[in-house]
């Protein structure tokens, strides 16, 4: 051991230097913050001034002229603001040459500086950067493909939907709630690409249009949702996708597709998302299939089935205290959900 | 016979020097890549705003399990700390297991709890006996299950599991307090990636000594225990950083207990929690990836630096030993159950990297730690002690242990400055120092009495933590 005596002492040493760097950092660091944090504060007193004046009189020079923080101040109050406060916001980080920077960290080297220009675009461009942020949904790094994704969400341009449904099924894909957000965002324009896609898309694509024209209530894509929930060579996601959407829909005309695969199908989680859906729908058409489907051996379904029909209202309460008057497995079943339902008369000060 | 006594002296010395410092170098390499993870999210975290998931219609509903036992002392803070959750779709699911205090009548008292019909989503085996249903009548979405206990947490979260209702549900410790965005943030993963993600924890921190109001954390403040600061550097440096390594590594294991989300229908799956687990937590996570991976379904375990769960730690030497013999039985029970998986390529980075770390250094580094002591012990005994060479192997073993306290400390300081008082920060860089010292080998002893333990097959017990409650905020005077 006494050879290895020497560099271990030196290996020592050496992790003793180490130590009080960062010892000395912590020390310095934690020292110098309150004085940063109080000028930090003021500066941005006077910097917030300026934007007051932008705001009110749209004295652009002098934000043009204001030193480097102003960028921050600006990005940090983007979000909050809407209408003509914003665009005279983005104006000014475009003269300030903050957008122009952005667009050139397109391409750099570090992945959060790539990742970082996109959420800024985002924010601040219009639809001048569409085909350089579609470009980056194929990006090497998962976030700044994320990034991209949300940046062409919030620039709110519909021809962005194409590239978003596609970025589902390249060789480096986007996960389905980045999309499904930035789709979203896109508002009610990307309709007709969506309803197209349930019938043309790829199973991940037609999943994700079937949850965002439900969220969007789309009536028209009804008969597409329903032809997709009854097909038994669809997947299963994007049968319960079509099922969800057509519950939040709430077209009393999918009562009876939903019903048919409550009954029918033997996928809990479908049947489970059935029998929301028809809770959702409220169409007391509903009731017989969630009735039969309370004593259904998959609890989750069973539950489900339960707090859809008292969904339906007095209806539903009806047929369940029918059933609990009848006895048996089915009639303890609509007993314990009557029980269990809510009684807004138990609230306190009610 | 001397000499061969020699002999065995320096090749265990050789052993245990080389295993010190192999550990120590691991480490550091997860230390130094979970800080650079963290410093790189401080600086763009690329991903969604609160506001955006909060607002999102695409945000999964949860349920919130809270098993209790004897938490008379905290589990309103607790339950008003998760009814306080910013989080658009949320339910929480107390279950009362078998708790001989004023548990119960404590929240039957304070959220007006009437008795309801259970009405079970799913039917996970329970092996005691539900004795009724609970629901709030103050408006709040709890449900409270009473049940006899078994003495084990997985018993009282499989009960949980059976009445909750949303598709994702997260475990929480009825001695925690989470942040008001606490959920949102852990949920995130599951909102941007529905398809993939299966599980997702948060940082856990020591809540003893911090100054609390109503289930919120006004001001985090460092226990005048030693013991406690020891595990605030032990928490930084193995939950904050070690895991944010180990998730960059896409070989997370661990998803505490105290604060963990999950999807409930692969909970539901997989059985529930292991009923005879004493590391159930990590157990749920290593079932889950054998599960899928064995199936060949995608699958992301995600580790989020940034929610906050403040949790009670012991305050004493006694229950700090009962707490990790506990975790150190656990974890060999998982990494026998797994042990299919150990090194095996088809299970990843977890079957290649995590599991074979967990069972060389955390299962076995105690025996290698007392192994190497004894052996100090034994040469001085028998003269052959090179004092010299003994103090500059102890040095070094100590510089790397100091470090890697100290590059903890340091991210905690330049990332999130938590405690904002500068002799709170030295405490904190003084316990990763004497931490080396005396707390280290005592750890090393509990965690090889927890593996004998297991080794004898001695039945599992799960021991309840004694609560001393949060320190409430004094109530600022109005002029």
């Amino acid at each position: 051991m006494n050879s290895l005596a020497a560099p271990a002492a030196v290996a020592t040493a050496v992790l003793g230097v180490l130590v009080v760097v960062l010892l000395v950092a912590v020390a310095a660091v934690h020292t110098s913050r309150a004085r940063r944090l109080a000028a930090a504060q003021e500066n941005r007193a006077e910097l917030m001034a300026v934007v007051y004046d932008l705001l009110d009189d749209g004295d652009e020079q002098a934000v043009v002229d204001a030193p480097a923080d102003l960028d921050e101040v600006l990005l940090h109050l983007l979000p909050q603001l809407r209408g003509a406060d914003r665009e005279a916001i983005q104006t000014a980080l475009t003269r300030r040459g903050v957008v122009a920077r952005a667009v050139a960290d397109l391409d750099a080297r570090a992945a959060w500086r790539r990742g970082r220009a996109a959420t800024l675009l985002g924010s601040t461009a219009g639809r001048d950067h569409l085909a350089r942020l579609t470009a980056l949904l194929a990006d090497r790094s998962v976030e700044v493909r994320c990034a991209a994704a949300r940046a062409l969400g919030r620039v709110g341009d519909p021809a962005a939907v194409h590239g978003l449904l596609a970025s589902l099924t390249t060789a480096r894909p986007l996960p389905a709630g980045v999309v499904g957000m930035a789709v979203l965002d896109l508002g009610t324009p990307v309709l007709p690409a969506l309803r197209a896609t349930l019938v043309t898309g790829s199973p991940a694509a037609r999943a994700l249009s079937a949850d965002v024209v439900g969220l969007h209530g789309d009536v028209i894509a009804g008969p597409a949702l329903a032809e997709l929930l009854t097909d038994p060579r669809q997947p299963e996601d994007v049968r319960r996708a079509a099922a969800t959407a057509l519950g939040r829909i709430g077209d009393p005309g999918s009562t009876d597709p939903l019903a048919e695969v409550l009954v029918d199908v033997a996928l809990p989680a479908l049947r489970r998302a059935a029998a929301e859906a028809l809770g959702r729908i409220g169409d007391p058409a509903g009731a017989p299939a969630l009735l039969a489907g309370l004593t259904c051996p998959a609890r989750e379904v069973a539950a489900a089935c339960g707090d859809a029909l008292v969904a339906l209202g007095p209806e539903g309460s009806a047929v369940l205290a029918d059933a609990a008057a009848r006895g048996g497995p089915l009639g303890a079943a609509a007993a314990a959900t009557l029980d269990a339902a809510p009684r807004p008369g138990l609230l306190v000060g009610a | 016979m001397r000499e061969l006594a020699l002999d065995a002296l320096l090749t265990m010395s050789w052993v245990v020097l080389g295993y010190t410092l192999l550990l120590d170098l691991v480490m550091l390499a997860l230390v130094l890549a979970g800080a650079r993870r963290v410093s790189a999210s401080r600086r763009w975290d690329g991903s969604e705003g609160h506001e955006e998931i909060f607002a999102s219609p695409l945000t999964p509903g949860v349920s919130v399990l809270v098993p209790a036992h004897d938490e008379e002392a905290g589990i309103l803070d607790t339950l008003a700390a998760v009814l306080a959750q910013r989080y658009p779709v949320l339910e929480v699911v107390l279950v009362d297991d078998g708790s001989t205090d004023r548990t119960f009548a404590k929240v039957a008292e304070r959220f007006g709890l009437v008795q309801v019909t259970a009405r079970p989503t799913a039917a996970l085996p329970v092996d005691g006996e539900v004795l009724s249903v609970h629901r709030a009548t103050t408006g709040d979405p709890l449900t409270v299950v009473r049940k006899t206990s078994v003495g084990r947490r997985s018993d009282a979260l499989n009960a949980g599991l059976n009445v909750a209702r949303h598709p994702l549900v997260c475990m929480v410790d009825a001695d925690s307090l989470l942040e008001p965005e606490a959920l949102v943030q852990v949920a995130r993963p599951f909102v941007e990636d529905p398809a993939n993600v299966v599980a997702s924890g948060g940082v856990i921190r020591a809540a003893n000594g911090a100054r609390v109001s109503r289930g919120s954390v006004l001001e985090p403040r460092l226990s005048p225990r030693w013991v406690v600061r020891f595990q605030v550097v032990e928490y930084l440096r193995s939950f904050l950083l070690g895991r944010t390594g180990w998730a960059d590594a896409n070989a997370l294991l661990i998803i505490s207990g105290a604060f963990g989300l999950f999807r409930r229908d692969l909970v539901v799956e997989v059985g529930g929690l292991d009923a005879l687990s004493l590391a159930e937590d990590a157990e749920l996570v290593v079932t889950l990836q054998e599960h899928l991976r064995r199936q060949g379904r995608p699958h992301r375990v995600v580790f989020v630096p940034e929610p906050v769960c403040w949790t009670e730690v012991p305050e004493t030497l006694s229950v700090l030993g009962r707490q990790r013999r506990r975790w150190s039985h656990g974890l060999a029970q998982l990494l026998w159950k797994h042990r299919r998986m150990i090194g095996n390529p088809r299970f990843g980075p977890v079957g290649v990297l995590a599991l074979p770390f967990f069972l060389l250094f955390e299962l076995l580094g105690p025996v290698v730690e007392v192994l190497g002591l004894a052996s100090v012990v034994l040469a001085a005994f028998l003269g052959a002690l090179d004092t010299s060479t003994a103090l500059v192997m102890f040095g070094l073993a100590l510089g790397l242990g100091t470090l890697l306290s100290t590059a903890a400390v340091a991210v905690e300081e330049f990332s999130y400055h938590r405690y904002t008082r500068g002799r709170e920060v030295g405490v904190l860089l003084l316990a990763g120092l004497l931490e080396n010292v005396g707390y280290r080998q005592l750890h090393a002893w509990f965690r090889l009495r927890g593996l004998v333990a297991a080794l004898v097959r001695q039945t599992p017990v799960w021991t309840a933590m004694p609560r001393t409650g949060f320190t409430e905020a004094e109530p600022v005077a109005v002029p």
